[in-house]
């Protein structure tokens, strides 16, 4: 707790905190003191002048700033003035003489701080008789976004956030006094995954985003608060709806998750959701195998039956369920209800083979929470790079290193945290083990990494770098840095609400509540509220295409998943997929999984249903609908329920309202919690759920499994872009343009030795697959390593495998 | 009674060269310095009050005891001198480099200091030629470097060249310069001498405040103390420009008045004409008239008067000057020099020029004299000297200064040029 | 790839290791770039931002802030009037014309030829000589527009390489703002301020050993 000091605000006393800026004291307490440059989550700059006040001080009344003044005890504090008003009528105007005013074709009209303020702080008539200064009017300055220059009060927040917050400095003041101006570098634009931030935070219309641009009148929105689904950060967002149609995502901020800020591919989903393409109507494989559109009752009927059928012939156990990690909890839990009571299964996974142990992701002791990073005196990120996979993440983490965390990264690749890391260790894939085990040992070409990792708190941010990386690596990490002084571990995935799913129980190896699926106790508790539970054993994804592929088993229900883009392995999951005997798919896109199946429902996505999701941390969040969705699509849960009462049962999914209440019952580790909770008050930030005496959830303790390195000639990284070829960006138009070629880089010392030029063809060859690229180079990889990112068009078949060719094409 | 310019007004052909700084006494006052406790150093130039001669008159011994116990901590050398009319650094810089070297070596050595930057403004190749071959000079001599003269102490000197922006003068847009980044002032607190350089304590001092330091250190700061008027001791380099008959840099001790100084050194008005107005120090600082020709010289009477005597430059005006062209060249100049930063200074240094250009040519309104007051009062509040500083630092509110002169003093002059278009 | 002559090169290596963090070389950098190129091009700032690990962005921040950075091609001869206060009342104006008119180019132009840009520019610190003219950053004090006019034509007739500022006074100066001292024999060789004690503009040392 910080200490209290008492300040008069306009003859109000307040207590405040001592040291806070007087700007957010004052605000805090209900005086909203007018600024344009001062960001709540931005340092001070002082520059706009707007939030002048007069502070009595010991040498008479000072006419201050109020961003960049700390509060201390006795300060006498005057808003409202007749000085402080007409310094303030002096800056509005001042900033309005060279401002076009050209509110009623600005997008920012009827939300615009200017304007507002203009309206009651502002003089009336210009006194201004001079030329106004001219720039171009909007110029592109990215794919995203447009920069309108007469507009720009140079209030340096777009500037500020890009290089403080963001890290990518791609937008700068140029020139000086009256002729400064916000701009770009000549064929450098504003390619940052974070640019949308900036546009929102412009206090006036000079910054927009083409996705918005001209969509809606600020006075036709409804606003909605609600959670990113695109990622398992579970940012905070603001659903903007006008004439029932999704037009926008605003960051809301959340002081625990993501500050207000989002990433650029969270932000403009919204595109996707908008789809055309989107399905909106249910879809039978008709006699001359073609998917033609079909009634409900038709679809319903050829599902309950195709599943049916295989369960009487096969039993249960012969079909799976891949999915669940799109969607919301209360979807997750209706999946894995219905898989494990309707179809008698155990071959459930919301994981797609990029996962690590689901006992480590949602159980790992001591587990952290986002807000640890900055009491973190040292941060240990072996794991993903947080920029493409948890952007928002990556952004906090910037920050605690930024306010003197130590920062250890270690990754095959350079990554975008590189930068601000105190140490940054770069390895071979599959060399990762022998790495550990010089750390643990304090190897002396380690040593001081060793001696920078000793110093508590520590956070250890744990996960897979890549996909041909043996997850059990992680757990290796993992069991030594909880070791380390006041050790907290946050195993990262990325899959949006896998954490969520994971903890529906949506896995070979959990029960709803993180509950192993191995425990008798919480088996026979589940088994009072389910009545039947399968006992065999369950497969994971990959084990399930392994199955389906062998033909063990013979059907497969998929909600909201895309195994042939999504696996290492995606042809291989191409042909389980057609081996298959009969395969339900429930999704909102045709995505090339569900093209293959034999009936195809159409769900409602994200901004279409009520319900929870769960974060990285555990933290349950609320998601909310904001708009109808397309023609006859219906939630996930609903069709479930249908099914099952068609194959002759229920799992009492009758709204998503009593899902949510079975769950609170079910699953020990979501006891109690109600959605009022999270709507109101704390639990708007969502709610880590303490875990209760008596209950069973896990506790996992990571062990190193003592793991031998891989050696390989050449060794292959991949891993996932933010924009790679997923549905949200191949059905945005603004973030379809973004995705990436297919490429694979080298070294370029190992170019040269191969013999391949830059931008030369290859084939890239593993045991699981190959693919002909274009080869491009970089210097950051470790020597003899090939990286080709994921699901970029190609990465998705080359498996998991370590070793790989290449073999020279031109 | 000469300090500074004695070296080379008694050997104008090489007072620059080492050679002729050690035949005439140089660098015994750092061999002095560095038998000396640091401590004891800092005592010598706080009993000095010498006052800071870069435009603020800050005590320099006093900001030197605010440096604040953190290493690596560092000295910089304020050689920016843009301040028009002002031109006395140049003098130094070019005449007697290793005066100011010394002197940095001194103050580096008592505040602790292991690195320190001399910024000198990018128009001064000559004086930077000169530095940079006088600090080639001192390494090789070992007067700067590893184990300064077996005493231990390490010093590097690093001659970092400024490229056109008036607004590095002010120290921390100079630091953020001397770190490649735009020269925009800083939020104060924290000051330099907390957070400066590299986010570092660093003390910025004047070319002449620290060309001082080898005389302090050899005679005492009582010695200098003694010198001069209280609060003005010590001798001070002024620039005379404009209208006198002998312009140029004079070294005198503070106390006569602006009467003597224009008359007894600048013999007086060209052409035999009657002074209209001058400028007692630099640009920023508000205008005198005939009227303030006995105000002593003294950093203290001129603030009582109403002005300042800022960096020393004292810029003359004739009969015959056409004052709102003067002024008109004076605010140009700020909006100029504006960073940009600061709403008021940007866009109402740029709308006074603006105004005030229209009016010289004949396009003025008569409700342009009370816009240009009230845009004054909206850069500088309650329009009052010194100024009521709501902007990042000074120089938005300087630019009102030739403003408010005008409308003072001369505002039947301006109301002419709106009813006739022509000055009277 | 930074394409520069081997001596500049090389001058970027000590410039970096003049200074505790690489951003602080930015300024001298820009200088060495602005003598490889003869202005600030677009690639001289890439070549800036690759040294010192900056985005171009933030290089052309910085290099746009500053006046004498240009980043438009500049004549052989750069010829910067003052007209700043001081000068301003003792005729800077009618240099600043004066020039122009020779030249037949205006203030803030290049000439087609590329033999003169012009410019006026504020306080140069020459203000007791007022009014004072620089060419190639090499001063001139008390000049006169007549003599201004002389100036150019000298330039131009004569071509002078390197260009130096004692020589210029001695032609077409007049009142100086302190005695000069010994005549110097160093002096720039383009439209960039030769700093260096040892000679031409930009490869100088700028720092200490
Ligand atoms: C706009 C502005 C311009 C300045 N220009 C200079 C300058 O050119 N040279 C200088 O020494 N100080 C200048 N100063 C003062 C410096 O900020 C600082 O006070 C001074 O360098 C401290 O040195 P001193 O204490 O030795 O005077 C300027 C201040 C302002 C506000
Ligand atoms: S573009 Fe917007 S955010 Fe950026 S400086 Fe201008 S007004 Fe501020
Ligand atoms: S970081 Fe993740 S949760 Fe946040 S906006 Fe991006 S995709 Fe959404
Ligand atoms: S007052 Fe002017 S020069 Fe000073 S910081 Fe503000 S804008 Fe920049
Ligand atoms: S909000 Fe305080 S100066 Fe801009
Ligand atoms: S005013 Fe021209 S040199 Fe100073």
């Amino acid at each position: 707790m910080s200490e209290r000091v008492t300040i008069t605000v306009d003859g109000i006393p307040l207590e405040v905190d001592a040291g806070e800026l007087l700007i957010k004291a004052a605000e805090d307490n209900g005086t909203y003191i007018p600024r344009f440059c001062w960001h709540p989550r931005m340092k001070p700059v002082g520059m706009c002048r707007m939030c002048l006040v007069e502070v009595e001080g010991p040498r008479g009344i000072l006419l201050t700033t109020s961003c960049n003044m700390p509060v201390s005890d006795g300060m006498v504090v005057h808003t409202e003035s007749e000085t402080v008003k007409k310094a303030q009528e002096g800056i509005l105007e001042f900033l309005l003489i060279n401002h076009p005013l050209d509110c009623p074709v600005c997008d920012r009209g009827g939300e615009c701080p200017l304007q507002d303020q203009t309206l009651s702080h502002g003089p009336g008539e210009s006194r201004f008789v001079e030329e106004k200064r001219h720039f171009e009017k909007p110029i592109p300055i990215s794919d995203l976004v447009l920069l309108d220059r007469e507009r720009c009060i140079l209030c340096a927040r777009c500037t500020r956030f890009s290089d403080e917050v963001s890290g990518d400095p791609l937008i700068e003041f140029q020139s000086r006094g009256n002729n400064t101006q916000v701009l770009t570098f000549p064929d450098e634009p504003f390619a940052s995954y974070f640019s949308g931030n900036t546009v929102q935070i412009c206090p006036v219309g000079a910054l927009t985003s083409k996705p918005y641009r001209f969509r809606a009148r600020p006075w036709d929105l409804e606003k909605t608060e609600s959670t990113c689904p695109h990622c398992s950060v579970g940012c905070s967002i603001e659903v903007h709806t006008s004439q029932n149609e999704v037009i926008r995502y605003q960051g809301v901020d959340n002081d625990d998750v993501n500050w207000g800020w989002l990433c650029d591919k969270g932000r403009y989903s919204f595109e996707s959701v908008n789809s055309a393409e989107r399905l909106d109507t249910p879809l039978i494989r008709n006699a001359s195998g073609q998917l033609e559109p079909a009634s409900w009752p038709d679809a319903m009927e050829a599902a309950a039956t195709g599943l049916a059928s295989i369960v009487e012939a096969h039993g249960g156990n012969s079909v799976a369920g891949i999915g669940g990690a799109r969607g919301s909890n209360e979807s997750a839990y209706a999946f894995g209800k219905f898989m494990r009571t309707i179809i008698g299964t155990n071959h459930l996974d919301a994981q797609l083979g990029d996962g690590l142990d689901p006992h480590f992701l949602v159980g790992s002791t001591p587990r952290g929470v986002i807000n640890d990073l900055d009491t973190a005196k040292t941060i240990v990120l072996w794991g993903p790079d947080l920029k493409e996979e948890l952007p928002v993440l990556y952004l906090r983490v910037r920050h605690a290193a930024q306010q003197g965390a130590k920062l250890i990264v270690i990754h095959p690749r350079r990554t975008g945290l590189d930068d601000r890391a105190t140490f940054k260790v770069v390895y071979k894939p599959g060399e990762g083990p022998a790495l550990l085990n010089k750390l643990v040992e304090g190897d002396p070409g380690l040593a001081e990494v060793r001696a920078a990792i000793n110093e508590g708190p520590v956070v250890g941010l744990v996960g897979r770098t890549g996909l041909t990386e043996d997850p059990r690596l992680a757990e290796a990490v993992a069991a030594f840095l909880r070791e380390l002084p006041k050790a907290t571990l946050m195993p990262l995935a990325r899959r949006s609400n896998v954490y969520g799913a994971l903890d529906m129980g949506v896995s070979p190896r959990l029960l709803p509540g993180r509950v192993s699926s191995a425990s008798e106790s919480g088996k026979a508790a589940l088994r009072e509220h389910w009545g039947s539970l399968p006992d065999d054993f369950g497969r994971d994804t990959i084990g399930i295409i392994d199955g389906l592929a062998d033909g063990h088993l013979k059907g497969l229900v998929m909600m909201g998943s895309d195994p042939v883009r999504d696996v290492p392995s995606g042809n291989r999951a191409a042909e389980a997929l057609s081996r298959a005997e009969f395969v339900v798919a429930i999704d909102t896109f045709l995505n090339d999984s569900a093209a293959a199946a034999d009936v195809v429902f159409p769900a409602l996505g994200f901004t279409e249903q009520e319900g929870t999701v769960t974060n990285l941390e555990g933290r349950v969040q609320k998601v909310t609908q904001a708009a109808p969705g397309p023609g006859q699509a219906r939630p996930d849960w609903s069709i479930l329920e249908d099914l099952a009462h068609r194959m002759g049962g229920s799992i009492g999914a009758t709204s998503v309202n009593v899902l949510f209440k079975e769950i609170v019952t079910v699953a020990p580790a979501y006891r109690g919690l109600t959605w009022v909770d999270l709507e109101f008050g704390e639990g708007r930030d969502g709610l880590v759920m303490p875990l209760e005496e008596g209950d069973q959830p896990i506790q996992y303790v990571a062990v190193d499994p003592g793991l031998a390195p891989t050696k390989a000639p050449l060794a292959l990284h991949s891993a996932r872009t933010l924009y790679d070829d997923g549905v949200h960006t191949r059905f945005g138009p603004s973030l379809e343009r973004l995705v990436g070629a297919p490429m694979a880089y080298l070294h370029p010392d190992d170019a040269a030795r191969l013999g391949i030029p830059d931008g030369g063809e290859v084939d890239v060859e593993t045991v699981q697959g190959s693919a002909r690229v274009q080869v491009g180079f970089d210097p950051s990889l470790a020597p003899g390593t090939v990286f080709v990112p994921f699901n970029q068009g190609i990465g998705q078949n080359l498996g998991s495998a370590v070793e790989v060719k290449l073999e020279v094409v031109s | 009674m000469k300090i500074l310019t004695s070296r080379m007004d008694a050997h104008p052909s090489d007072s620059h060269t080492i050679s002729r700084y050690l035949a005439t006494g140089g660098y015994r006052s750092l061999k002095k310095a560095l038998s000396m406790e640091p401590a004891d150093i800092i005592a010598e130039v706080k009993a000095s009050n010498l006052r800071g001669r870069g435009g603020a008159g800050f005590p320099c011994g006093v900001k030197w005891g605010f440096l604040a116990d953190v290493h690596p901590r560092y000295l910089v050398v304020n050689g920016d001198e843009s301040e028009p009319g002002t031109f006395k650094d140049r003098q130094l810089l070019e005449r007697d480099p290793h005066q100011l070297l010394e002197g940095v070596i001194i103050s580096s050595h008592a505040l602790g200091v292991n690195h320190a930057f001399i910024y000198i403004r990018g128009e001064y190749p000559k004086p930077a030629r000169r530095v940079q071959q006088a600090l080639a000079d001192a390494y090789a001599s070992g007067y700067v470097g590893r184990n300064i003269l077996g005493s231990g102490f390490d010093l590097d000197i690093t001659v970092h060249l400024g490229a056109g922006a008036y607004i590095c003068g002010e120290e921390t847009a100079l630091l953020n310069s001397l770190e490649g980044r735009r020269g925009e002032p800083r939020l104060k607190p924290p000051f330099p001498a907390v957070e400066g350089l590299y986010g570092k304590p660093t003390i910025v001092n004047n070319v002449e405040t620290l060309s001082n330091m080898p005389w302090i250190v050899e005679n005492g700061g009582a010695a200098y103390a003694a010198i001069g008027p209280e609060g003005s001791s010590g001798t001070r380099l002024f620039s005379l420009s404009g209208h006198v008959r002998r312009p140029g840099n004079h070294e005198i001790v503070m106390g006569m008045t602006f009467g003597e100084l224009i008359e007894d050194l600048g013999g007086g008005i060209r052409d035999g004409r009657a002074i209209k107005a001058f400028i007692p120090g630099g640009a920023s600082a508000p205008w005198f008239t005939a009227d303030h020709l006995d105000v002593p010289v003294t950093i203290d009477d001129v603030a009582k008067a109403g002005s300042m005597l800022g960096s020393g430059a004292i810029v003359v005006m004739d009969e015959t000057t056409d004052v709102v062209k003067a002024a008109l060249s004076v605010v140009s100049f700020f909006a100029h020099e504006s960073c940009g930063q600061c709403t008021p200074c940007r866009e109402g240094t740029t709308w006074l020029e603006n105004m005030l250009r229209r009016l010289t040519v004949g396009q003025g309104r008569a409700v342009d004299l009370d816009l240009l007051l009230d845009v004054s009062d909206n850069i500088s509040p309650g329009l009052a000297w010194p100024p009521r500083q709501t902007t990042i630092c000074p120089l938005g509110p300087s630019a009102v200064s030739p403003v408010l002169s005008i409308l003072t003093h001369f505002r039947d002059e301006v109301e002419a040029l709106v009813t006739t278009g022509v000055s009277s | 790839m930074i394409t520069w002559s081997k001596d500049r090169a090389e001058a970027a290596q000590r410039i970096l290791g003049s200074y505790p963090e690489r951003r602080s070389a930015v300024m001298p950098l820009l200088y060495v770039a602005m003598a490889e190129y003869g202005y600030v091009s677009e690639q001289a700032m890439r070549d800036v931002a690759e040294l010192t690990g900056l985005t171009p962005v933030q290089v052309s921040s910085v290099a746009s802030f500053y006046t004498m950075y240009k980043r438009e091609e500049v004549g052989r001869y750069l010829v910067s009037v003052c007209t700043s206060v001081s000068c301003h009342l003792l005729g800077g104006d009618d240099v600043l014309h004066a020039v122009e008119a020779e030249t037949g180019v205006p203030h803030g132009e290049t000439g087609p030829d590329g033999t003169f840009s012009v410019e006026h520019v504020e306080c140069i610190g020459a203000c007791g000589g007022a009014p004072a003219v620089q060419v190639n950053y090499e001063l001139i004090e008390g000049v006169t527009p007549e003599k201004a006019v002389e100036l150019c034509q000298w330039l131009n007739a004569t071509e002078p390489d390197p260009l130096l500022g004692d020589e210029m006074q001695a032609l077409f100066g007049g009142q100086r703002s302190f005695d000069w001292g010994p005549s110097e024999s160093t002096g720039s060789k383009g439209p960039v301020p030769a700093f260096g004690p040892y000679s031409t503009a930009g490869t100088d040392r700028l720092a200490g050993p």
